[in-house]
């Protein structure tokens, strides 16, 4: 080809691969109005389902909790407010609850609220036969009776501090007695018929769910007519179309589109905190992490500060105890400064001052730039001698490889991430580092042990008296700080974004996006 | 010819089981487990104990797949693990929009492809032919997900002239089905280019121009006729593969439809709608494939689908 046949058929490639588009772009153009009648969110995935028992997801809490109500409502600060219940009490030992069902509401089908409608959802939750997967929520309840119209008792087994924060997890929703029945165990619904100031309207599988305004609420009823919540998985996709204004919000923004984001001026971006620690935990059974010399040196040796700034472009918090400060019973015991010359030092006292060589599992994309922050976990433990060999797997089988038993556990160190969603201590400290929730048992997958920590996470579980309970925490997270049972990274911050034009949407750090009190300025 | 098309009905059993067995036995060696993909870290001992009683999962695997294989006879593929939903229905409702996405895109792929070649065959080594070539390369090559994301910013964002993802209308349409067809597009065409040029080369092409006939005619009639039998089997292959492999477009437009059910589910765990998916997508790509053998006996009176009597 000649110099000059060459720039012309460039130039012709140019224009056909025009040409090919034009005649498909003459339908017009895309609708820009903003139409106030309709809030559109974009979220990352769809609902698993919206029927209380089969809920597991965080997307799944937020388009629910608009449709369906629990009997408690977790405020942003973590205040427990009446929501379905107006008041509760307790015996004196705390084994029999009893809660005031609100009176005159219904639900969207009509059915009146009354204290049978809440005990026949209760007692469909708990189910062996039903199977939900968050039962355990209310596994300390033993029984359930409507004692009046408007009067519920649950009986308790023993004492459980944490009941009420755990019957304001957005799973536990209470829906129309109609639609669960005549269900039979393993039944399940599609469109919750519940109480909330949405109802359901269309479930577009794969793409949307629509609901519109509940007329008939019990509460303030929205200002807005219809919410739309879109399932647009792909990250980059999800910031065009809050772009393009096809989306008036979308959640989970990837820190790195953070900056793209600020520079346009029809768009806020918004930092709100989690309830999610990320750490790294150290498989405390196995060599050489049964020594506390070098659990301590790798928390020196990691300089948490530096992810947090570089990685998260400064969202998120660096941890100073093993749950966010959110949660009832934190206090402040570290960070642990990053130091690499204290960390040498430990690891030559415990007896490696070549440091020594060891597997990091991590998982992939299963939070934000995990994989990032493995590498920079590897590359800072390598100042200090110690050679970290990154593995990654898929999130089921990771989730699998982390949960044998001691005997079998092949794995050095894993990281890992735990939202303390009731925001109470027990649900963060119990679970994850209570001695009888060793895997298979529980969710104790670092074998961590400590006689004091599980005394003090038993008597806390039991005691009601908060001014009682928090001092017990406070020991108890000073105590699992020393003992370092996992290297303390970050608190993982949410960051969604908001058209300039939308107004009063809570972004609760349970990682819900509420639009009931939203409106268009 | 029809005694063909039973023969081959009767081959495409043979195969589903095949594929059946396949499909079952890799989802179960991946590790993992549905009640952990569904509960997360907060999956207990009870819920993953109660999950593989619910779905049979604790009987030896023989005795699993004998109740797959007799459930998908009677059109039973079971409910989602994940969502408790009939995969029948799932599949039921996602599987329309891949076939609306796929065809658009076989469509456009055809159109563009074929006429592209046929051109680029009839005037070879012209300015035209050189820089379709170079363009069908370049649709070759790209990766669908950048293609995706370039049509977003210029269509969606610079030029706001589409939207960017969603169903609903035709227009949201057009973003995905060019990105899905144009790999297809750009394959048809140097096929069909190279096909025209092999058969424009014969004796019989020469015969017809010897006899004064106008090169048009020679062109669309004689050689265009034997030209496509290859672009038909292409055509056939590609669309089987734009019905199952539409996961990258269907993902970044959030398209959905069956593409995007499958990754889901294989990430879930979820091996009923795993399995359910795949035999559907395995059941139409036999089906796809007889349907192309019997369009050569009508392109190609040469070709004769009959046993035991020799030519």
């Amino acid at each position: 080809m000649s110099k000059k046949n060459m720039t012309v058929t460039v130039g012709l490639a140019v224009l056909m691969l025009a040409l090919l588009a034009s005649p498909l772009v003459a339908g017009g153009r895309a609708e820009t109005a903003v139409d106030r009648d309709t809030l559109r969110i974009a979220i990352g995935a769809e609902p698993e389902s919206l029927d209380p028992v089969k809920m597991t997801s965080a997307p799944a809490a937020t388009v629910g909790e608009h449709v369906v109500e629990r009997l408690i409502y977790m405020e942003e600060d973590g205040t427990l407010t009446p929501m379905l219940a107006t008041s509760w009490e307790a015996n004196a030992d705390s084994t029999v609850w009893t809660f005031q069902i609100r009176q005159g509401v219904t639900f969207h089908d009509g059915a009146p609220l009354n204290a049978e409608a809440v005990r026949q959802n209760l007692a469909r939750f708990v189910d062996p036969d039903v199977g939900a997967a968050y039962a355990f929520l209310l596994g300390s309840v033993q029984d359930i009776q409507a004692t009046g119209e408007y009067t519920l008792q649950l009986r308790l087994a023993q004492p459980f501090a944490p009941i009420l924060s755990h019957l304001s997890h957005s799973f536990i929703g209470i829906v129309s007695p109609n639609q669960i029945r005549d269900l039979p165990p393993e039944g399940t619904f599609e469109n919750p018929i519940g109480t909330g100031p949405y109802v359901m309207d269309r479930w577009s599988r794969g793409d949307s769910i629509r609901l519109s305004v509940n007329e008939d609420y019990w509460g303030s009823t929205p200002q807005i007519p219809n919410l739309v919540f879109n399932f647009i998985p792909e990250e980059s996709a999800r910031i065009v179309a809050l772009e393009t204004g096809e989306a008036d919000a979308i959640m989970a923004v990837p820190p790195q589109d953070v900056a793209r984001l600020e520079a346009d001026p029809n768009i806020d971006v918004v930092f709100q905190t989690s309830v999610r620690t990320i750490y790294v935990s150290f498989n405390n059974v196995r060599e050489p992490f049964t020594d506390v010399r070098v659990r301590r040196a790798l928390n020196y040796a990691v300089d948490k500060q530096a992810i947090v700034d570089s990685i998260f472009e400064g969202s998120g918090f660096v941890a100073d105890a093993p749950i966010p400060d959110a949660v009832f019973g934190h206090t402040s015991v570290g960070p642990y400064e990053y130091d690499p010359d204290r960390a040498r030092e430990l690891l030559a006292e415990a007896g490696y001052p070549d440091g020594f060589s060891m597997t990091l599992h991590h998982p992939t994309g299963r939070y934000p730039l995990d994989a990032t922050v493995a590498q920079a976990v590897q590359s800072m433990l390598a100042d200090v001698g110690v050679d970290a060999r990154l593995e990654t797997r898929e999130w089921s089988s990771y989730l699998q490889f982390t949960a044998q038993p001691p005997e079998q556990a092949e794995y050095d160190m894993f990281m890992l991430g735990w939202g303390t969603v009731t925001l109470d201590a027990d649900y963060g400290l119990y679970a994850l580092l209570h001695t009888r929730q060793w895997n298979p048992n529980g969710n104790n997958r670092g074998f961590y042990s400590n006689e004091r920590v599980d005394e003090l996470l038993d008597q806390a579980r039991v005691e009601t008296n908060p001014d009682q309970r928090a001092p017990m925490y406070h020991e108890a997270v000073q105590l699992i700080w020393e003992d370092a049972p996992w290297i303390f990274l970050y608190n993982a911050a949410q960051i969604n974004a908001v058209r300039t034009n939308v107004e009063g949407l809570i972004h609760h750090p349970l990682e819900n996006l509420s639009a009931w009190d939203a409106y268009f300025r | 010819m029809y005694q063909y098309i039973v023969r081959r009905l009767l081959l495409t059993v043979p195969v589903v089981l095949g594929v059946s067995i396949i499909v079952f036995s890799i989802i179960r060696l991946i590790p993992g487990d549905p009640a952990r993909a569904i509960a997360g870290v907060n999956a207990t001992p009870q819920f993953i104990q109660q999950v593989r009683v619910r779905y049979a999962l604790d009987q030896p695997l023989y005795i699993q797949y004998g109740r797959f294989i007799t459930d998908f006879m009677r059109g039973e593929l079971g409910n989602s693990i994940f969502s408790g939903r009939p995969v029948t229905t799932e599949l039921g409702e996602r599987f329309p929009r891949t076939l609306l996405l796929a065809t658009i895109s076989l469509v456009i792929a055809t159109i563009l492809g074929v006429s592209a070649g046929i051109v680029s065959a009839t005037r070879r080594n012209s300015v035209f032919d050189n820089a379709s070539m170079l363009v069908a390369l370049v649709g070759v090559a790209a990766p669908v997900f950048w293609m995706a994301l370039m049509l977003q910013l210029l269509f969606a964002v610079q030029l706001r002239l589409l939207p960017a993802t969603g169903i609903g209308t035709i227009r949201h349409l057009i973003l995905p089905s060019i990105t899905l067809g144009t790999a297809s597009a750009a394959l048809m065409a140097r096929i069909t280019r190279s096909s025209m040029l092999d058969v424009l080369r014969q004796d019989f092409i020469t015969t017809a121009r010897a006899k004064g006939l106008n090169e048009r005619l020679v062109v669309y009639k004689h050689a265009l006729k034997n030209a496509l039998i290859p672009v038909v089997t292409v055509l056939g292959l590609q669309f089987g593969i734009l019905l199952g492999g539409a996961v990258l477009t269907e993902t970044v437009f959030a398209w959905p439809g069956v593409g995007r059910l499958l990754v889901d589910a294989i990430l879930r765990r979820d091996y009923p709608v795993v399995q359910g998916t795949v035999m559907l997508l395995a059941l139409l790509f036999v089906l796809i494939n007889l349907v192309v053998d019997i369009v050569y006996a009508f392109l190609d009176p040469r070709i004769h689908y009959q046993s035991g009597s020799g030519e």
